[in-house]
């Protein structure tokens, strides 16, 4: 310990231990990579080739707007998010806005579920296994274990991402073509059958318990005022690192799929866009990735929350506390964990569309935490000096309204359209 | 005057009275009721005005104006005198006996701010359970002509209630009989609600948390308290603090949280803070800060003896015998009778938390005996200690020991307290048995 501790006296090491202590922007990063995430930007990619990337920049500019309000709202009032909506708003809205975001989170901790039986499904054992046992090694890891260390394995397990990137390169993508629909928004491009793919696309980067997730991570850092501007840097930096590798899992997908014409139903095929890297490994590449991805977000997830739920109901939290002590506490993060892994064991259900469906879900509920957070943010009471100037209001509530009517012609063309 | 005519109900709600209608004798609708504003210097406040708001604006209207007062509607005078405020200015009557709540406000405030604004949805420190909760609902009392505030209101039914399904507590109270544990009727006596204040801009209403009871509650369910806050309160409670006291809850906060709550404290306030700490407890906080902090606080510590004793400490592993001690031992030399034993006890018994065995040393502070305390108390005062300590087979452990094997020895030998020893015997320290406690316990991973 005392070698360790000189060693880590050394600057460089002190560099090294900076990047692995990860601040909450990279942690949303690699979290946007969940298994709904991989399985949205694959879809987009082998569905609608570069059609849709020009979406990307606004949702990472909105994503990172949204994350600095978390962020500093954190900072400056030292509480959660739940716990400032049930201040301001009181009991009843906190306790019917807290049902609408417990389904969607069921359905994402399905969508993780599902990411771990379709990765054990590629390497041929069944979800029946998988699944169960899963389930069972996460409840153990969080009320047992340390989440901590499930955080940290789990950002370092998100390297594996890289590999997309590297695979988008090695897959001789048509450069001018990939930068000019980035950069050129065309509205007209965009065809009524992609609306659920945008809506979740928007969900899956800007998923509502992350906020909640955002917040309390920072406000458990402690970090102060005069921080602010470290905060906010660290924030932009992780929504760039996702933009990054959000991009070139659709370039792969685009590259290997979209010109081919192969159409992803499962996520063997989402494999594929790996093979110009790992070639015949391609499968085995992504799978583990999913599977990485997939479990810690199911660990992580449910907890999360459990921990705002109970924040915003004024419950007893913690990890560290036993059943008795904070029953609520325990029983919800079970009771995620049990049914989201159950429901995925039904019979002939079909993975990809859970994964792609809980994402679509996650955009339609978005507005509406987005309407809470700009407004608290707004609130003098809350932020004092640092509430949202004239400018960044616009911006905030203009990205909530397009959201809010991407989902509507979402629902428009989904349900009444067909 | 019958104001309370048609409200018959023994245990009224706060939140029952949200936006009840306030009408004058004619009819005519003045507004919705949205709070009430009470006079915290009684034990139960009694309300002194309504408030409600119109066109953004909030006015309030006093109690004596008010004729008739019910779940359905209130009824004012007709001459009734409008106040235009979001506070109320204090009643300045003096009160002996005052509640938590009014100590709060530093003696500066002359506006109170309106209960439901303060309290409902709000933490509270609970001081009597000992732990942060959260409110949901005010009970209230008719007491004469006057409606006072007796409890807050944290639990299931009160959650219930404030949902809008309180048609339905009758019926899940009948269910729940049999399981009364699980619902719970939270109520928090009046007197023992702390109010944590939020980052009020408005420095009129400021609430500090300068309060006795907190200060008088033990150490270890301070910290409990504080690690449920969060951290404006926590800080703001921390700094209030005594040195002592600081020093006591401090040792009981777990991990990462107790750097954090000395964070901002200048060198020389941690080293003030540090020396009211036993030795082991102020090595362990100094373990978990950046060497650069910890020399910068060591150097700030006046007692230059407990400086050396500190540092020394820190130079040893937190998990071996050497990190586990402290260097506050009471020691005695085997020549000295118990009559001067007791002597330097008096002056110096408040250094030593756990007292069962006192140790015998020679000058150059190797350990030649020990002795426990009951031994000495039935010794008449002209005895030797040399004649009554045991001198052979002293149990005793090396510095370099791991906490398993401490563990053990003290199970082994059924030892409160053992003392450490380096290889050329002399005394460095003694461990008890609760800072072993800890490791076994899990606690300390």
């Amino acid at each position: 310990m005392k070698k360790i501790k000189l060693f880590l006296s050394n600057k460089w090491a002190q560099l090294l231990l900076l990047l692995s202590i990860v601040g909450p922007g990279i942690i949303t990063a690699n979290i946007d990579n969940d298994a709904g995430g991989i399985a949205t930007y694959s879809l987009t990619g082998a569905h609608t080739g570069y059609r849709l990337l020009w979406i990307l920049i606004p949702i990472t500019t909105a994503l990172i707007m949204v994350q600095e309000m978390s962020a500093r709202m954190g900072i400056v009032s030292g509480k959660g998010l739940a716990d400032l909506i049930r201040e301001k708003y009181g009991l009843k809205i906190t306790f019917y806005s807290l049902i609408f975001l417990v389904v969607a989170d069921l359905g994402n901790t399905m969508a993780e579920f599902a990411g771990i039986a379709s990765a054990g499904e590629i390497f041929g054992v069944s979800k029946y296994l998988s699944v169960p046992i899963c389930a069972l090694l996460v409840w153990l890891l969080v009320t047992k274990g340390d989440y901590k260390i499930v955080e940290r394995i789990f950002i370092f397990g998100c390297t594996i991402f890289l590999s997309y990137v590297i695979s988008g390169v090695l897959s001789n993508p048509d450069w001018s073509l990939m930068f000019s629909s980035l950069l050129k928004p065309s509205v007209a491009s965009i065809k009524k059958t992609d609306f659920p793919i945008i809506v979740g696309l928007i969900g899956t980067s800007i998923t509502p318990w992350m906020q909640f997730y955002i917040q309390s991570a920072v406000v458990e850092k402690g970090i102060s005022k005069e921080h602010l501007w470290h905060s906010k840097i660290d924030v932009i930096v992780g929504c760039i690192f996702m933009f990054v590798v959000t991009l070139f899992i659709i370039v792969s997908c685009a590259a290997t799929m979209f010109n081919s014409g192969i159409n992803i139903t499962s996520a063997k095929d989402a494999a594929l866009a790996l093979k110009p890297l790992a070639g015949s490994y391609s499968s085995i590449l992504f799978a583990i990735g999913l599977f990485n991805a997939s479990f810690f977000s199911a660990a992580l997830l449910p907890l999360a929350t459990s921990y705002y739920v109970c924040e915003g109901m004024g419950w007893e939290s913690g990890v560290d506390k036993t059943f008795k002590e904070a029953p609520n506490f325990f029983g919800i993060f079970t009771t995620l964990v049990f049914i989201g892994s159950v429901l995925v064991l039904i019979p002939n259900i079909n993975l990809f569309n859970i994964l792609i469906w809980s994402q679509v879900l996650n955009g339609v509920l978005i507005p509406l935490i987005l309407l809470y957070i700009i407004n608290l943010c707004n609130d003098p009471e809350i932020m004092g000096e640092y509430c949202n100037s004239f400018l960044y209001n616009i911006f905030s509530y203009g990205i909530t309204i397009i959201i809010f009517i991407a989902n509507i012609l979402m629902i428009y063309f989904e349900v009444f359209a067909n | 005057m019958q104001r309370f005519k048609d409200l018959q109900d023994i245990n009224l709600h706060f939140s029952k009275f949200l936006n009840t209608k306030i009408i004058l004798n004619n009819n005519q609708k003045i507004g919705n009721l949205s709070d009430f504003f009470v006079d915290y210097e009684e034990i139960f406040p009694s309300v002194l005005a309504i408030q409600y708001k119109k066109n953004r604006q909030f006015y309030y209207i006093k109690w004596e104006d008010i004729i008739y007062l019910s779940y359905e509607k209130i009824i004012v005078n007709d001459d009734f005198q409008k106040g235009q405020s979001r506070t109320y200015p204090k009643a300045s009557r003096n009160k002996v006996v005052t509640s938590i709540l009014a100590n709060q406000f530093t003696g500066e405030t002359i506006e109170y701010p309106s209960i439901g604004h303060l309290i409902i949805d709000k933490q509270i420190v609970d001081t009597n359970g000992k732990k942060v909760v959260r409110v949901n609902d005010l009970q209230m009392i008719r007491s004469g002509q006057e409606l006072r505030i007796t409890h807050a209101e944290v639990g299931f039914s009160s959650m219930v209630r404030r949902l809008g399904f309180s048609f339905s507590l009758p019926i899940i109270q009948k269910i729940l009989t049999k399981y009364r544990n699980l619902v719970p009727h939270r109520l928090i006596n009046w007197k023992y609600v702390h109010a944590i204040p939020n980052k009020n801009i408005n420095s009129k209403l400021q609430l500090t948390l300068s309060n006795q009871d907190i200060k008088k509650m033990h150490p270890a369910d301070l910290a409990d308290i504080l690690e449920d806050l969060d951290t404006q309160g926590r800080n703001l409670i921390f700094k209030d603090l005594d040195n002592k006291q600081a020093a006591d809850t401090l040792s009981e906060i777990e991990g990462d949280l107790k750097a954090s709550l000395i964070k901002d404290k200048s060198p020389v306030d941690v080293a003030n803070i540090i020396s009211e700490m036993d030795t082991d407890d102020a090595a362990d906080i100094l373990n978990d800060l950046p060497e650069n902090r910890q020399d910068e606080i060591i150097s700030n510590i006046s007692d230059n003896e407990t400086q050396e004793e500190i540092q020394e400490l820190l130079e040893y592993e937190d998990d071996v015998a050497g990190g586990l001690m402290t260097t506050d031992v009471f020691t005695v030399m085997e020549n000295q009778t118990k009559r001067e034993v007791v002597e330097k006890l008096k002056t110096e018994f408040e250094d030593y938390p756990i007292l069962h065995d006192i140790y015998v040393i020679n000058d150059t502070e190797k350990l030649i005996g020990t002795l426990q305390l009951s031994t000495l108390t039935i010794s008449s005062d002209d005895t030797v200690i040399k004649d009554i300590m045991i001198d052979h087979d002293i149990k005793k452990l090396l510095d370099n020991s791991e906490w398993e094997d401490v563990a053990q020895y003290l199970s082994k030998y059924n030892l409160i307290t053992v003392p450490v020893v380096d290889h050329t015997n002399e005394l460095l320290g003694m461990i008890s048995v609760d800072d072993i406690l800890p490791w076994l316990l899990d606690e300390k991973n």
